[in-house]
């Protein structure tokens, strides 16, 4: 199986969709501070925190490819061919 | 919007100035667009770990602490004729006089209905899940009061470790009372029940006054209770 090639930008995009997934933890738990109800509470104590989790993984591994150096020649051009 | 009167308070704005923080970074980053140097990784290290874990862990003790309140067992509509009762100052019911003390009338009904061992608080919660999804497969839409829908009574018994938790059973004015008094080891020993004296109309009398739960208070209608929906199957354990 071919893993797929881990750009700069993929690096990037990880870090863009853990933005956006905290992003929204933050508004269902936010919410459920201030309009605290049954419905509210659930969601934010599950799809909420599940969300926080999923986007602090993300960004961990954004971080570790980042460090491991993936990427690092993408802006390095391909020598034409004599 | 918020006075902070309690630990619950402090916390509920602890978790928000964390979120504000929190989201300042992130749109921060969405608008700047920074290159992910030392620098921006770990102000996003805050943005998005430690800032929303604070949320989480302030948000979740405050949410927990919400949920042990009358106000929040009353948001849901069938509970309307226990949570009126139990604030209701003239009303003489044991749920209405446990809810005037000072020291945990606004958590009455948790007081008297979460289990009572090492896991009381994990087990209750799990029933409030329960109720939940009774909630919301039974009882919606059933009129302001629920009385359209099936009958509510108790998962388990009302034991008595409920009652005694507080009222020790060592208290000289409690063993002054004659029936106390003669049976006070059955009591102990959970073989006489506190509720076969003090039970039925005598705690929620406003949600029993028609002989089932989930009414309007007498008079509320001006219409003549009819049997509960359900009421023939239901056993009103409490």
């Amino acid at each position: 199986m071919k893993l797929p090639t881990i750009t700069k930008i993929t690096i990037r995009r990880l870090v863009l969709i853990s933005t956006f997934t905290t992003l929204a933890s933050l508004f269902l738990m936010v919410a459920s501070i201030l309009f605290p109800g049954p419905f509210l509470l659930v969601v934010a104590m599950s799809v909420g925190q599940l969300f926080g989790t999923m986007s602090i993984v993300l960004y961990l591994l954004a971080i570790a490819f980042d460090l491991q150096g993936f990427g690092e020649h993408d802006d390095v051009l391909p020598q034409p061919e004599d | 919007m918020f006075e902070l009167h309690s630990t619950e308070d402090v916390l509920r704005l602890a978790a928000l100035v964390s979120a504000v923080l929190a989201i300042a970074i992130l749109v921060w980053y969405l608008v700047q667009r920074p290159a992910l140097n030392r620098a921006t990784k770990i102000v996003l290290l805050f943005g998005l770990g430690v800032m929303p874990m604070a949320v989480a862990l302030a948000g979740n003790i405050a949410g927990f602490e919400y949920t042990l309140k009358r106000e929040f067992c009353g948001s849901c509509h069938v509970m309307r004729p226990y949570v009126e009762d139990a604030a209701d100052p003239t009303s003489t019911s044991l749920a209405s006089i446990h809810s005037r003390n000072s020291t945990f009338g606004h958590e009455s009904c948790y007081t008297c209905h979460a289990d009572y061992q090492i896991f009381g608080a994990v087990t209750t919660k799990m029933n409030g899940m329960r109720h939940l999804l009774m909630y919301v497969t039974e009882y919606a839409n059933t009129g302001p009061y629920g009385e359209g829908g099936p009958k509510i009574h108790m998962y388990k018994a009302f034991k008595n470790t409920m009652c005694t938790r507080c009222h020790s059973t060592e208290a000289p004015r409690w063993a002054a009372v004659e029936d106390h008094a003669g049976m006070l080891e059955d009591i102990r020993k959970g073989e006489a029940k506190c509720l076969d004296c003090h039970g039925g109309d005598k705690i929620h009398p406003r949600a029993l006054a028609h002989g089932g739960n989930g009414r309007a208070p007498a008079g509320a209608t001006g219409e003549p209770a009819a049997p509960a929906h359900g009421e023939h199957h239901g056993e009103k354990k409490e």
